[in-house]
């Protein structure tokens, strides 16, 4: 038997409103979630989040666009601004990965691959809002995933 | 509940086994994220965002009984963090992230993660041994997911400024309640 008496607010607001039915999942909810398994990476390192240090000075909000991740041996930066109600993206892998590597921009529903600049940057503008994740792939090495993130245009 | 078998055809790619996880679990992560008073909308991104965790954890899953609970702590993680960027606080510093689903840390149930509907109907039973004005807050909590402060606390005849901490008497009620329940059986 669960132990309902030591849940904590929500666990227990979640579980009355679980038993009643009153608020069914909406369709389009569980398509979303049965969807999500086509993006699976086989074999893929996920690259999670590691804290940007804001410069001194800089108020941490002026830097909340700016993200990072690191795995395998790669750091990806990405900074996430948005105009028109969309989100526009630039990002930087380092060290460079190569001159065969390319990144997949993915989201739920779509994916936009560039190439590399010299300098290990790409940009992808015009994303919708929502859940983001960029693939870096390296011939010959596993693909590094960044961790899935929301971002929304501000 | 879920077998290993379909643990198994979801690691070699089974959609199918998947769809039986979605079927199973979202559910739960969406009455745990409605919980924290999320949108519809703030909601659905919740819960897709908890199945992308899954799928970037996937490779470490063990035992099929502790899906419930990382999906439920998961989504209840994203939830939190969701509320806190709308109040504006940055988002690249994520809190301790839970194991994968087969981490030692997730020994314990969540509430909700495995309700029964026997455990459900317990818990609606005790309600109904309340007195008022708990017994008609949970059941508008319950029944008008959506319903704003302001609405629920007109509906029971109090100012919306109490409304808060009379759900958090009821609710410190309803669990005692409950540990008698749980230690007469």
């Amino acid at each position: 038997m669960t132990r309902h008496s030591s849940a904590d607010d929500e666990s227990l607001i979640a579980a009355l409103r679980l038993a009643c039915g009153h608020d069914p999942v909406p369709g389009h909810v569980t398509a979303a979630a049965r969807a999500v398994f086509g993006l699976r990476l086989p074999g893929a390192a996920t690259a999670r989040p590691v804290a940007v240090p804001a410069p001194s000075g800089v108020r941490s909000a002026e830097r909340a666009g700016l993200l990072r991740f690191g795995a395998g041996g790669l750091t990806v930066e990405l900074d996430v601004d948005s105009s028109g109600g969309l989100v526009d993206l630039a990002g930087r892998v380092s060290p460079h990965p190569g001159p065969d590597a390319r990144v997949e921009v993915r989201t739920p529903d779509l994916t936009e691959v560039r190439e590399l600049s010299p300098t290990g940057q790409f940009a992808v503008v015009g994303l919708p809002g929502g859940w983001l994740s960029v693939v870096c792939h390296r011939p010959g090495l596993a693909p590094v995933a960044t961790s899935w993130t929301l971002v929304r245009p501000g | 509940m879920v077998d290993q078998h379909t643990i198994e055809a979801v690691l070699a790619g089974d959609q199918a086994a998947w769809d039986v996880l979605v079927r199973r679990f979202t559910p739960v992560i969406w009455a745990a994220v409605r919980a924290y008073g999320l949108s519809p909308a703030d909601a659905s991104d919740t819960v897709q965002g908890t199945w992308l965790r899954l799928l970037e954890s996937l490779h470490t899953i063990r035992d099929p009984d502790r899906i419930g609970s990382w999906l439920f702590t998961t989504a209840r993680r994203e939830a939190v963090l969701l509320l806190r960027r709308s109040r504006g606080e940055r988002l690249t510093a994520d809190p301790a992230e839970p194991g994968g689903p087969g981490g030692a840390e997730h020994t314990a149930d969540p509430a909700a993660a495995v309700l029964t509907a026997d455990e459900g109907r317990r818990l609606w039973r005790a309600v109904e041994t309340m007195d008022e004005p708990c017994r008609s807050l949970f059941r508008l909590m319950a029944t008008a997911p959506d319903a704003g402060v302001r609405q629920l606390a007109g509906r029971l005849g109090m100012p919306a400024g109490s409304y808060g901490p009379t759900r958090r008497r009821c609710l410190d009620r309803l669990r005692s309640v409950l540990a008698l329940q749980e230690a007469a059986s």
